[in-house]
């Protein structure tokens, strides 16, 4: 009936061996749940083997990012929340330098340590902006993407860096620009200098 | 009470019934879970996209447990393994599958071949349909012949490899020490295999004693054939609604 040899009860382990397996399988996963499960998921590492094998910061940034999922949520998106609390000074003192449609900025902002903050630019397809950033502290990771409605996420690069020089494309009509997450565990302060084809400056978060 | 009741409810006591059960909580959850997530990256999404560099231990880590936690994978495994009680069959089943699964998981992510993860899920939960049928002696007794099952294993862990790749192309992966983290990433999936075929062979183990097995084991593949079908119309439909 079935596509199965049926097999002689001598040929299956005896009930003492699966016993003997339950156990030992128990005594490695509980292993596991401490060493591994533990600190990759919630950042608790009694053993310490966890921040040995970099399965703690793991957890640390998951805990993190879930936190701030539940900020984000809990406040019910108030209007925009005045961008210009820390965006945007114009650089140089000569206001905005629109020449043909190009403008340049100066964009200062710090981050505590695990802090995140991202700057967008509101840009047209195809549109160019040669862009600068600097750590004042250490390398930060930082990620270059866009949206727009409907894509939440497009990416254009990532990596951890302490200066990058480049510039971005739109490949689409839309939000371009950085977003930076300080690992360093010091207090650093990011500059954002940025010139070319772009109608606005805002911090998303 | 009636007398079919009787037998489901004597059937869920049952090792296998236990077994096939707990991978129902799991699927269950696993759709809840993709049902719920949102477009903002968290856990183990988020994580990825915040690293670069190589990170031999998180990226083993993440693939044994997308591997504990992956029921469509798990169910297959149980499919392949389910008259499987010798050590020396079992490792040549187990191998066809991680040859096939890690050299598709490979070359997807590595030339970056996009297919819809859609319908490579849904082909995922017909590969557990068409094995608890084999199980079942359908294509003997259908078809008037065997169709070799080391040949289906290694083909459908072809397909289950794509399913991995696609996740982990999902997941933006920073180039920046890719291939290591794609190499610890498949390691960790085969670690993840042994583990959870480890938990899974136990449990056979002490269902296979008793006279019960062979009782149930046709239903219990009814069970697993339905899961699969389930698994295959949730992605199909995922594939015109998403």
């Amino acid at each position: 009936m079935f596509n199965a040899n049926k097999p002689d009860s001598s040929e299956l382990p005896s009930t003492g061996r699966l016993l003997k397996s339950t156990g030992i399988a128990v005594v490695i996963a509980s292993a596991l749940l401490v060493t591994v499960v533990l600190p990759a998921e919630y950042g608790v590492d009694p053993t310490r083997a966890g921040s040995l094998l970099g399965l703690t910061e793991m957890g640390r940034i998951k805990m993190q990012l879930a936190a701030e999922a539940k900020a984000e949520e809990a406040s019910v998106q108030p209007a925009p929340v005045a961008p210009a609390a820390v965006v945007a000074a114009p650089a140089a003192g000569v206001a905005s330098e629109t020449v043909l449609g190009v403008r340049t900025d100066e964009t200062v902002l710090t981050l505590a340590p695990d802090q995140g903050a991202e700057i967008k630019l509101v840009m047209e397809e195809g549109a160019r902006v040669a862009f600068t950033w600097t750590s004042s502290g250490g390398a930060v990771n930082f990620d270059t993407h866009a949206d727009r409605p409907g894509t939440p996420y497009h990416g254009y690069g990532k990596g951890t860096e302490q200066r990058v020089e480049g510039e971005l494309v739109a490949a689409f009509t839309g939000s371009h620009g950085w977003f930076w997450r300080n690992r360093t565990g010091e207090p650093v302060t990011i500059t954002l200098r940025t010139t070319g084809a772009y109608s606005e400056v805002k911090r998303v978060v | 009470m009636t007398a079919t009741t009787h037998r489901w409810a004597a059937w869920l006591r049952t090792p296998g019934g236990i077994l096939v059960l707990g991978l129902l909580i799991l699927f269950l959850n696993g759709l809840l879970t993709a049902a719920l997530a949102h477009g903002v990256a968290d856990g183990d999404k988020g994580y990825i996209q915040e690293t670069s560099g190589f990170l031999f231990w998180p990226f083993l880590y993440l693939g044994a447990k997308h591997m504990v936690t992956g029921y469509d994978h798990l169910l297959f495994l149980l499919g392949v393994i389910f008259f499987l009680y010798r050590m020396k069959d079992i490792s040549i089943y187990v191998t066809l599958f991680a040859i096939g699964h890690s050299s598709t998981l490979l070359l997807g992510v590595l030339t970056d071949v996009s297919v819809s993860s859609y319908l490579v899920d849904a082909i995922i939960g017909l590969s557990v349909v068409y094995k608890a049928l084999d199980n079942m002696g359908a294509y003997q007794r259908w078809f008037g012949f065997q169709p070799n099952t080391k040949a289906a294993t290694l083909v459908f862990g072809l397909f289950h490899g794509f399913g991995l790749a696609t996740k982990l192309q999902d997941f933006n992966m920073s180039p920046d020490g890719l291939i290591g983290n794609l190499l610890a990433f498949n390691i960790g999936v085969e670690i993840g295999q042994l583990l959870a075929l480890g938990a899974i062979l136990i449990v056979m183990g002490f269902w296979r004693k008793t006279s019960s097995f062979w009782r149930h084991a046709y239903t219990a593949n009814v069970v697993v054939m339905t899961l699969g079908f389930i698994l295959a119309g949730y992605q199909l439909v995922g594939f015109f609604v998403a």
